[in-house]
């Protein structure tokens, strides 16, 4: 617990010092339109990056306490389990876009992590990507990624 | 003011919300906000926008009657998704999902959807009275709010906010100084060019709040849920319109907070450019600061989900009352609403009232109706929708996900924002592991941008003197007032140390993660 609280705040000041220089690269000073557009990024660049070292310089003093872990055991693999998929759901969005990303991802998690049947399963990953369809492209005419494979499908080959 | 005049005009504007077709687009535009409420990425903004053409073919005062019916809707509806599931359906119910969920995941999303519900209807209300007497003095008042008084507004909410959540301080202002060095990326409004990118052009737009929020909650909650294997756990209680008339008798005890959130949230929607948004996080911060109950807000506390809601609905009405008596939007909704009265033929502004009564009194009058409705409507639907919490988590969670990444992507439309989100829902997992509070900064990414432009704008109005915040009267009133608030929970510290603690220590929120 502790070396992941010493490792989380070292990264956020490391992530301090980043936007800090990226603020720098601004006028930060009085220009002839008031503040500088660097001014806000400058301040609170370095406040974050302060109050960032206080928080690990807190960390370091702290006594290590062992009966507190970062995460139960088998945790990571159960988060990794949902987490993956939504990566691959938003990488492959170009070309499976939401509605058969969403639904395949719906399917295998109902199926290979809820063990629910595949009767459910099918209703499920097919129902809800439809509603969403109907609902968001037909009624509020707002267009979602649909990806390649379902445009060729609906609106055939461009 | 002639009060009876005021009454006769307002029974006149009743009987015209009261006839049927007008009824009608009223239930009609209900049910469609509600609907684009409990939507993510779908906001009351977009879909006033939405329905702006179909109003052509209605005359001005249906047209007006049903744009409000879907803003009211939409204010009902956002709530939902907020408190059953951390996807914040609207930018205004952010604030109402820190008690919210925690309520709902012990087992009472009944009890956090009713009170969520009619304390939005009692801040309409209350706005909507305000709205009927004192509307053309309190839209002048309005206008003499300049950045400087916006500022000091602002800082107000901040020193409401520091500390929010509870917990360690020091992490506190560290997420606060992320959130506002989040809301600086993109465009500068006053110099116009891009900072904080990394050279990204697809950054440049800025980050929306609403992908963070959506990340940060939405999906670190199933990030989290599924890690302690606990699942959504204890939502199976039961169901019942009991839980709604169990919940309305928690209300008495809530008076003054409901009275001081009305209030609070009227005015800020009056003041041009704020809205609903900024009204909740201030409610919200300023009842934890005077609830004795303060420091178990963000454990499911009912107050925590009254004081947002209330101001949110008393901000959205206070939003459309400069619009109507001076032609300036209070509201980014109010803003879109505001193009309607143009295409529409009419003039806002102090005219109105006289030229084009049924139109004025007309909305005044469907307030009062299209919010009984609502409510009505919304709490009959309380029990469905506390059902949807019983649907199996291993079809819930990527459920919630799919809804995440609509509503992130439909923000801007671009794929680079769902990336935001999925970076959000990464860090929102290991802050809350790590005891980082999420509330700070999704506050200070909401009113940053505001925050700086009043700050530069009242720096340039005095010539780089800071001394402007002072010299003007109601802005030293914030200000004062800002610092006093911000200093309160210290000094109550210092006389409970003195004092030596009299009540037993309340165990600090573990928020049931």
């Amino acid at each position: 617990m502790r070396r992941a609280e010493l490792v989380f705040a070292a990264g956020l000041v490391v992530a301090g010092l980043v936007f800090l220089q990226e603020a720098l690269r601004l006028p930060t000073g009085w220009t002839p339109s008031g503040p500088g557009p660097g001014f806000f990024p400058f301040w609170l660049a370095t406040g974050f990056t302060l109050t960032g070292l206080v928080v690990l310089a807190r960390t370091w003093k702290a006594s290590h306490d062992p009966t507190k872990s970062f995460a139960p055991p088998g945790a990571w693999k159960r988060v990794l389990v949902v987490f993956l998929p939504m990566v691959g759901v938003v990488a492959f969005l170009h070309t499976l876009g939401i509605y058969l990303g969403g639904g395949l991802y719906l399917a295998a998690y109902a199926r290979f992590v809820g063990r629910h049947r595949w009767p459910l399963v099918l209703a499920v990953s097919i129902g809800v990507p439809l509603v969403l369809f109907f609902v968001f492209e037909r009624w509020f005419v707002m267009p979602l990624p649909k990806g390649t494979v379902l445009e060729w499908w609906l609106y055939g080959r461009r | 003011m002639d009060l009876a005049r005021t009454f006769q005009d307002l029974l006149y504007g009743l009987g015209v919300a009261a006839s049927p077709p007008n009824l009608m687009v009223a239930v009609v535009g209900l049910l469609l906000g509600t609907a684009i409420g409990v939507l993510p990425g779908l906001g009351g903004t977009n879909g006033v926008a939405l329905l702006l053409p179909l109003t052509f073919h209605l005359n001005p005062t249906a047209a007006i009657i049903l744009l409000s019916s879907v803003y009211w809707g939409a204010i009902f509806g956002g709530a939902i998704t907020s408190i059953l599931f951390r996807i914040p359906g609207e930018p205004w119910s952010v604030a109402t999902m820190f008690d919210g969920c925690p309520l709902a995941k012990q087992g009472k999303p009944g009890t956090a959807l009713t009170a969520a519900f009619t304390s939005s209807f009692i801040g309409a209300l209350v706005a909507i009275v305000l709205f009927t007497f004192f509307a053309p003095p309190l839209a002048e008042v309005a206008l003499k709010f300049g950045p400087p008084e916006n500022f000091a507004v602002l800082l107000l909410a901040f020193g409401t906010i520091a500390g929010l959540e509870g917990g360690d301080p020091v992490k506190a202002l560290l997420m606060t100084f992320l959130g506002l060095l989040l809301a600086t990326v993109g465009f500068d409004i006053v110099s116009g060019s891009p900072r904080m990118t990394f050279g990204s052009v697809s950054l440049q737009s800025g980050v929306n709040f609403i992908i963070i929020a959506i990340g940060l909650f939405g999906l670190g909650e199933i990030l989290l849920s599924v890690e302690e294997r606990l699942q959504i756990e204890g939502m199976r209680a039961r169901l019942s319109f009991r839980e709604v008339w169990e919940t309305w008798k928690l209300f008495p005890r809530y008076v003054w907070t409901l009275l001081r959130s009305s209030l609070l949230g009227f005015w800020i929607g009056v003041l041009p450019g704020t809205g609903a948004t900024p009204a909740s996080f201030m409610s919200y911060g300023i009842a934890r600061q005077f609830s004795r109950r303060g420091s178990r807000f963000g454990t499911g506390e009912v107050e925590g989900v009254i004081a947002p809601e209330t101001a949110a609905h008393a901000a959205g009405i206070g939003a459309l009352l400069p619009m109507v008596t001076l032609g300036i939007p209070g509201s980014p909704t109010a803003a879109v609403m505001l193009a309607g009265f143009f295409i529409w033929g009419l003039n806002p502004g102090p005219l109105l009232f006289q030229e084009n009564r049924e139109f004025v009194w007309g909305l005044i009058g469907s307030m009062y109706l299209g919010n009984v409705i609502g409510v009505l409507v919304v709490l009959t639907l309380v029990p469905a929708f506390a059902a949807i919490v019983r649907v199996p988590f291993a079809i819930l969670a990527p459920l919630i996900t799919i809804l995440c990444s609509i509503g992130a992507y439909a923000v801007n439309n671009q794929v680079l924002d769902l990336w935001i989100m999925l970076g959000s829902g990464v860090a929102g997992y290991f802050f809350k592991k790590l005891g980082y509070p999420l509330a700070p900064l999704v506050v200070a990414l909401v009113l940053g941008d505001m925050t700086e432009q009043a700050f530069r704008q009242s720096l340039i109005m005095g010539q780089g003197s800071p001394t402007i915040f002072f010299t003007r009267p109601i802005a030293a009133f914030f200000v004062v007032l800002a610092v006093l608030i911000f200093l309160l929970p210290f000094v109550r510290n210092l006389t409970r140390k003195v004092r030596g603690p009299a009540v037993p220590a309340e165990a600090p929120g573990a928020a049931g993660s």
